[in-house]
């Protein structure tokens, strides 16, 4: 069955994420970086700018996934990535406010791509910490297709 | 860093897609997606009929060529990655890049991802402050 369109706009309850030192080394060891900055034990730990998946697609597309109203089914790729950062990277103790929103669904072919945007601010500042774009791409349940 | 002009090239980095990392990086991300560790399911359900990458990965993988070549995170402005080609398991992929276009102290970057038959997997671009 083909997602629900009306669910385009829908802008879901922000969550808040904590930056922690050990996630973010999980995270770069995970990717292999080997840049000292992102296992200090002080003030000069950073995280790389993909950290950023961490809330983008582990906790904000995790948000939208389950909206019992989107209809999501788990025939799904991820078609497309962008992020745009502020002024500074993400550092260990940095709180996020994360809101999550339903940019667009998009029928092609088979398949339907669901844009989903995600702004992430630094709650001590309110500037940008990351905002993400993320295409999902649900396979075969675009009205008229066969499968989904 | 060296000077960088239009041209220049971002060393590339490779890496391959082991289950072992796979796993290690749906915890690491939270991409529970189990298309990524789970045989069954992607033999369901996976375009290649097998395992493959979180296309995240592979975004990192990139990342990390391009904050090395720019001097960290905080250099870092903008990363957009289109995956374009499933990246099947126990398979190595290299990601580098190139500069496109210096402006204002900001250059722009075109950015790609290879399969180690040649095929392209991943394009994209970035900016970087320099």
């Amino acid at each position: 069955m083909a997602l629900n369109a009306d669910r385009v706009g829908t802008v879901y309850p922000a969550f808040v994420y904590e930056v922690s030192r050990e996630k973010i080394r999980e995270y770069a060891t995970a990717v292999g970086e080997s840049d000292p900055r992102y296992f200090a034990d002080d003030d000069e730990m950073v995280a790389p700018p993909t950290f950023a998946a961490c809330f983008s697609i582990g906790n904000a597309l995790r948000t939208v996934l389950d909206d019992p109203q989107l209809g999501a089914h788990p025939r799904l790729v991820h078609g497309s990535q962008s992020f745009t950062y502020g002024d500074r990277p993400m550092r260990p103790g940095d709180v996020l406010r994360c809101e999550p929103s339903i940019v667009s669904i998009t029928p092609r072919g088979d398949n339907e791509f669901l844009v989903i945007a995600l702004e992430a601010t630094f709650v001590s500042d309110e500037t940008l910490a990351a905002r993400a774009e993320s295409t999902i791409v649900f396979l075969g349940s675009a009205n008229g297709s066969d499968a989904g | 860093m060296t000077a960088i002009t239009v041209g220049t090239e971002i060393p590339p980095v490779s890496d391959t897609a082991t289950l072992a990392r796979l796993v290690q990086y749906a915890g690491a991300s939270g991409d529970l997606n189990p298309l990524h560790f789970d045989t069954e399911f992607a033999a369901a359900v996976s375009p290649t009929g097998g395992l493959i990458a979180h296309g995240m990965l592979s975004m990192g993988l990139v990342s990390r060529a391009v904050t090395a070549f720019a001097g960290g995170p905080e250099h870092v402005c903008e990363l957009t990655v289109r995956f374009v080609r499933p990246w099947p398991v126990d398979t190595v992929a290299t990601f580098g890049g190139k500069v496109t276009e210096i402006a204002d102290g900001i250059a722009a970057l075109a950015l790609w991802g290879d399969l180690e038959d040649g095929s392209r997997m991943l394009r994209g671009s970035a900016t970087i402050r320099l």
